[in-house]
């Protein structure tokens, strides 16, 4: 047998365990990202752990409301959250929930009550995805924003619940003032 | 426009109400601001009618947690027994279906298992020992069925088992999967309905397109199963290179007629209004006819959610589900008149100021109809109510 060949099979002898390893979560975030749509490389998570994540951190709560198989939300994700400055953005100021309109999994509402992802739709009246909603650490909804949106209207809806302007202005007061 | 849209409503509203309804009642008997009870389930299966006796299942967190319960009360009386509790641990989703001489099966999901039971009297079991959820009952022609979604590697699929009742005893057979072949993708929300003819026909949500399709599959031992069909007519693919196709889901299923079977779902073909209820007909070839829009043009640009087929052996046919066209969620119900769906009516007892949605419904062998759903309430929580309705 080649050398080279020997040493292939002693590394991949003594490596097994943390290929294993490797291909178990590649395999667990495949079947993550399989199950439903949300923009690749951004730390979405589930609703109760990105809740929980933002009574600990304080962060507001950006919760994209999606559909597996959305053309506009793929659309979305392309167009807008490819943006290397928008995920910088959201990632670092915001909890990212990312929730699936037809899933029966389940999330636990703020008030204590235990819903299936599907049936927030019906609690958000949601009419399209995608649909994004922004919340307090403590979950309650300061804006839902519904439909494609461009990387600058994300800025401007950053600005607007960041900048606490959502408590004296609506959204249209505030664009329109553009502060 | 919308003012002549609503006096034409109100004109037209006397001559299309079809039912004649009996007082409302509540059905769950603890209630409270922090008490969330819940009608989800697998083919919306929430309400049956043993003879003379209704029961009706829901979960609520009264104990603390995610319980399921069973309330039951003759048909003509005017108010439920106190409910029983039918689960030890984390419960959700519960169905219940009619044994015949006031006696049900109830199944449940419970601790990530599937279970059922004989009530009254009998003891619960579970249905098989892998993770298992969203279970549903059907019966017919003497037969009793179970469906539930079951873990298989990394997605769920969905097996059927045939149920036996011996008394006050429940065994289950053999646990078939509607596919011999392994899932591609995730597979849930069964719906289960046996036809006259004795055969089953299975539907569900499925994602192997890789967006929620609606599909069915038909069988006339309860054993081996066609191959999956799509229950919507729409294809599937991407628009200008995104996405996979527009979204479907919650089917559910009901024996009508001697042969039939009717299907009712919720369908996003129209992505600017939200959910449609979409129904399709097999009238006994085992083949479902082209897709129907079940709301009428007052509801075509609201959202309509948890839709419910319901049907009985004389040929009645109906969907219920909720929209809040009128302002507030309502609770609404078009007939099959033979060639479409009717005008769509609001039951008085679940409709107006507040929100009264998640209906189930079962008809009965006189053609009655028990309707139950949700009303919320903020200060004094929500009640499960229930209506009786008669054709007039």
């Amino acid at each position: 047998m080649p050398e080279s060949i020997r040493m292939q099979i002693m590394w991949l002898k003594e490596n097994r365990m943390n290929l294993i390893k490797s291909l178990m979560v590649a395999s667990c975030l495949w079947a993550t990202t399989a199950l439903a749509d949300p923009p690749p490389n951004y730390p979405f998570v589930n609703y109760d752990a990105g809740l929980k994540a933002a009574r600990a951190s304080g962060k507001p709560i950006f919760l994209y409301f999606g559909r597996y198989g959305c053309a506009w939300c793929d659309h979305t994700n392309k167009k807008t959250f490819s943006d290397a400055s928008l995920k910088t953005l959201y990632s670092d100021n915001y909890e990212l929930v990312y929730v699936d309109a037809e899933s029966g999994r389940r999330l636990t509402l703020p008030s204590g009550e235990r819903i299936t992802e599907a049936e927030l739709g019906v609690r958000l009246q949601a009419f399209a995805t995608p649909l994004f909603v922004y919340l307090t650490p403590q979950g309650e909804k300061i804006l839902q924003i519904p439909g494609f949106k461009t990387v600058q209207d994300f800025r401007d809806f950053d600005r607007y619940v960041r900048g606490g302007h959502y408590k004296q202005k609506t959204l249209l007061e505030f664009l329109g003032g553009k502060s | 426009m919308r003012a002549a849209a609503l006096l034409l409503a109100a004109l037209m509203g006397p001559a299309q109400a079809a039912w004649e309804w009996s007082a409302p009642m509540n059905v769950n008997s603890v209630q409270g601001e922090k008490i969330f009870p819940h009608l989800e389930s697998a083919n919306r299966q929430g309400v049956a009618v043993s003879d003379d006796t209704v029961g009706v299942v829901w979960e609520d967190n009264r104990a603390g947690t995610p319980q399921c319960y069973l309330a039951t009360k003759p048909a003509m009386a005017e108010k439920f027994q106190p409910e029983i509790r039918l689960s030890q641990s984390e419960c959700y989703e519960p169905v219940v279906m009619a044994l015949g001489a006031g006696r049900f099966v109830a199944a449940w999901e419970e601790a990530g298992r599937v279970h059922a039971q004989i009530v009254p009297g009998g003891a619960a079991i579970k249905l098989t020992e892998a993770e298992s959820a969203q279970v549903t009952l059907a019966m017919g022609a003497g037969k009793l069925y179970a469906a539930w979604a079951e873990q298989a590697g990394r997605f769920h699929r969905i097996v059927v088992a045939a149920l036996t009742a011996t008394g006050g005893t429940l065994s289950v057979g053999q646990v078939q999967p509607v596919e011999a072949a392994a899932p591609v993708d995730e597979q849930g929300w069964p719906a289960l309905a046996v036809a006259g003819d004795g055969s089953v026909t299975v539907a569900w949500e499925d994602r192997r397109n890789r967006h929620t399709v609606p599909m069915v599959s038909h069988s006339l031992d309860g054993r081996s199963f066609a191959a999956p069909a799509r229950l919507t007519d729409r294809k599937s693919g991407s628009a200008d290179g995104l996405g996979a196709g527009t979204g479907a889901m919650r089917p559910t299923l009901t024996a009508w007629g001697k042969q039939g079977v009717a299907a009712a779902w919720l369908d996003k073909r129209d992505f600017l209004s939200g959910y449609d209820v979409y129904a399709a007909l097999d009238e006994g070839t085992r083949r479902f006819g082209r897709n129907l829009k079940v709301q009428d043009s007052f509801g075509d640009n609201m959202v309509q959610w948890h839709a419910k087929a319901v049907g009985n052996a004389g040929g009645r046919l109906l969907a219920v589900w909720d929209d809040a066209r009128d302002g507030t969620p309502d609770v609404w119900l078009a007939d099959w008149k033979g060639e479409a769906f009717g005008d769509n009516e609001t039951i008085p007892a679940a409709s107006g100021t507040g929100a009264q949605s998640d209906p189930v419904a079962a008809l009965d062998e006189r053609g009655r109809l028990h309707l139950v759903w949700l009303e919320r309430g903020e200060q004094v929580g929500t009640r499960i109510r229930y209506v009786r309705g008669a054709s007039r």
